[in-house]
């Protein structure tokens, strides 16, 4: 159903607006995050519970399909390496 | 202004007695919404009674169904096929069918994949998907939370007809997503993805734009 995107850089805006809508973040907030921002345990609203729907809404809106074997707490840990692995998938 | 009726009322089920909601009179133009399924249900049920209350205070009468095995239900979850929720769309729009006439058929994510076997003046769906995407997400919310399935305990050919059900065709139809949905749509509104979030809250902007949009679309589709 959906189209690749077609540029890095409108996965980096899908990734802020996916992290804003399924954590409840101010969008403000998402769009100060940096490379080094750290992700993963380091905001009380990505618990293990928000993963689930942080990776569905990716897909969806990516349209993208990610292995459980892809999901571990590296690639989550910085929104850097989030970006990273979400470009790797989405514009490969 | 006073606040629209309320009522609960019974349809039949494949199994017994099964319950719909109702806001606005049973006699005006009817909208049955079809929920989403399992704890995407949960978080979008005050979205889509906000929506209900705005189109019945526009003349509307509005009905929401309750799955077998879930809400108001007395059947356990783990009973219930994928056959059963189908039919209970199609009976429950019969039983609005007798109250009124032919109801247009509102559906909302999982809820679109088991809604076009109702007798409906039309189809209005919201942000449609694969049943796929859905059993996907239910497996990795377990992995995540300890907890097989979130602690939804389906039987497995209820997950296995999941897995293979897509939006299936219905004429009219229209088709509405958010705005940060990449699929194609006749419409995009702007709003946040409430069934994704753990405490999702309620949406009045989006439930205004949902109504509005839904009430152009009944106009068409009169008949």
């Amino acid at each position: 159903m959906a189209t690749a995107p077609d540029d890095a850089h409108e996965v980096e805006n899908t990734l802020r607006s996916v992290l804003a809508d399924v954590l409840g973040l101010d969008p403000a907030r998402v769009a100060a995050f940096a490379g080094d921002t750290p992700l993963f345990g380091a905001l009380p609203e990505f618990d293990s519970m928000a993963v689930a729907g942080l990776l569905t809404e990716l897909e969806e809106r990516l349209g993208i399909l990610i292995e459980d074997h892809e999901v571990d707490a590296d690639m989550m840990e910085t929104f850097g390496a989030l970006l990273t692995f979400a470009r790797d998938k989405a514009l490969r | 202004m006073t606040a629209p009726h309320l009522a609960f009322e019974t349809f039949q089920g494949r199994r017994g007695a099964e319950w719909l909601m109702r806001v606005g009179r049973e006699d005006a133009p009817a909208i049955l919404f079809v929920p989403p399924l399992f704890e995407e249900m949960n978080r979008t049920r005050a979205l889509i009674a906000a929506a209900m209350r705005r189109l019945a205070k526009r003349g509307h009468g509005c009905w929401l169904v309750d799955l077998s095995g879930t809400g108001e239900s007395e059947r356990a979850l783990e009973e219930v096929s994928w056959d059963d929720w189908r039919h209970d769309v199609t009976s429950a729009a019969a039983h609005v069918a007798g109250k009124a006439r032919r109801p247009l058929i509102a559906s909302v994510r999982g809820g679109t994949l088991i809604d076009d076997g109702a007798a409906a003046r039309g189809w209005w769906r919201f942000a449609p998907v694969d049943g796929a995407a859905l059993a996907r997400d239910m497996a990795r919310s377990g992995l995540a939370g300890g907890v097989e399935w979130a602690g939804y305990a389906p039987s497995d050919g209820l997950k296995s007809a999941l897995e293979a059900a897509r939006p299936a065709g219905a004429k009219p139809l229209r088709t509405v997503r958010l705005a940060s949905d990449r699929a194609e749509a006749d419409a995009k509104l702007e709003g946040p993805a409430l069934w994704r979030r753990s405490e999702p809250g309620n949406s009045a902007a989006l439930a205004d734009a949902l109504a509005a949009d839904l009430l152009r679309w009944s106009r068409e589709c009169v008949g």
